[in-house]
């Protein structure tokens, strides 16, 4: 016997990134889905964009880690709210995780929310958590060849961030071929060259910030 | 190794169309996804042989289909395939390519049981 299917094995996955979805459009929260190699840089973005932002938004942050608290610690320290999820050993946030960390948050409270997904840039790009962008982060150390190695990650982000850019005439990083090669995966990615170190290009990632949790604002 | 996420998720979809179809034994699994879609099919394998046990789908025979990787080229003005994905394209050698296919995810296609 024959039993055809045809259905996407993450649908249940999926289903339950729709509810989400729900959640924050209900409650008018802007959600994005922060992912990028460990080290990249993403509780530094995250610190940097709490205190550009906060005194118009009120923020808070899911961490994800595959074990230890210590990144929610640091988000705890600037006094936002911040719920920390532990994988224990995946790879990867999935929207079920997500769900039961935003019953700890009261979501009328919030205008902006920020998911810090576990360092890796394979697999957290196939699962889909409600968000409403997916925003990767490369940095200069990693190397330019990223773009071509990862394709997946950069062909579902909006925005990409390439930070410690003040490390550019340290390493030898290609950037129009960085730039190039993400474009190649997706041409309508954003992207904005940052360093959190010494702020430059954070402007931009700020300004893009606002127009976005506006938007979605009745 | 999110594969063994999906694998968890894949005996979900197959257990449920299983009770649907009142099958008590499933021999084949035909599965789709795209080359670059961040899938290792040997992970997948031996996660879904460990996973699988005990389960309806033990010991079925696992088909995956992996579709090619599409670009279209700019130079060439049409899409073409390949097996892999070079951000170039394969018959010019040029770089203004775009990537339009290959990251399909995982999909159940269909399924023998007894």
């Amino acid at each position: 016997m024959k039993i055809p299917v045809v259905k996407n094995v993450l649908d249940a996955n999926n289903r339950i990134a729709a509810e989400n979805q729900a959640l924050f459009a209900a409650h008018q929260v802007y959600t994005i889905n922060l992912i990028s190699s460990p080290g990249a840089g993403k509780t530094t973005l995250i610190e940097k964009t709490i205190a550009a932002l906060r005194t118009d938004y009120r923020i808070g942050v899911i961490e994800g880690d595959i074990q230890d608290t210590c990144d929610a610690e640091r988000i705890a320290k600037l006094g936002v709210p911040v719920v920390q999820i532990t994988t224990g050993g995946a790879c990867h946030i999935d929207s079920s995780m997500v769900r039961e960390a935003l019953a700890t948050f009261d979501l009328a409270a919030l205008d902006f929310l920020i998911i810090e997904n576990v360092g890796n840039l394979v697999c957290p790009a196939e699962f889909s958590l409600g968000e409403h962008a997916k925003v990767a982060m490369l940095s200069v150390p990693e190397g330019d060849d990223k773009p071509a190695k990862y394709p997946l990650i950069f062909h579902v982000s909006s925005v990409l961030l390439i930070n410690k850019i003040d490390l550019m005439p340290y390493v030898s990083f290609d950037r129009e071929r960085a730039c190039s090669d993400a474009r190649k995966n997706n041409p309508q990615l954003l992207l904005f060259e940052i360093s959190c170190k010494t702020n430059a290009g954070m402007d931009g990632w700020y300004a893009w910030l606002r127009t976005q949790i506006a938007s979605i604002r009745q | 190794m999110h594969e063994q996420s999906l694998v968890q998720a894949l005996l979900d979809l197959i257990e449920e169309y299983a009770g649907r179809y009142g099958a008590k034994k499933i021999c084949r699994v035909r599965l789709s996804c795209g080359r670059v879609s961040g899938i290792e099919p040997a992970c997948l394998r031996f996660a879904f042989a460990v996973q699988s046990q005990g389960t309806v789908a033990d010991g079925a025979h696992l088909e995956l289909d992996l579709l090619p990787v599409r670009i279209y080229c700019f130079a060439c003005e049409q899409e073409i395939q390949d097996e892999a994905y070079h951000a170039v394209c394969p018959r010019c050698r040029g770089s203004a390519v775009v990537l339009v296919g290959g990251t399909e995810e995982l999909k159940l296609i269909d399924m023998d049981a007894e």
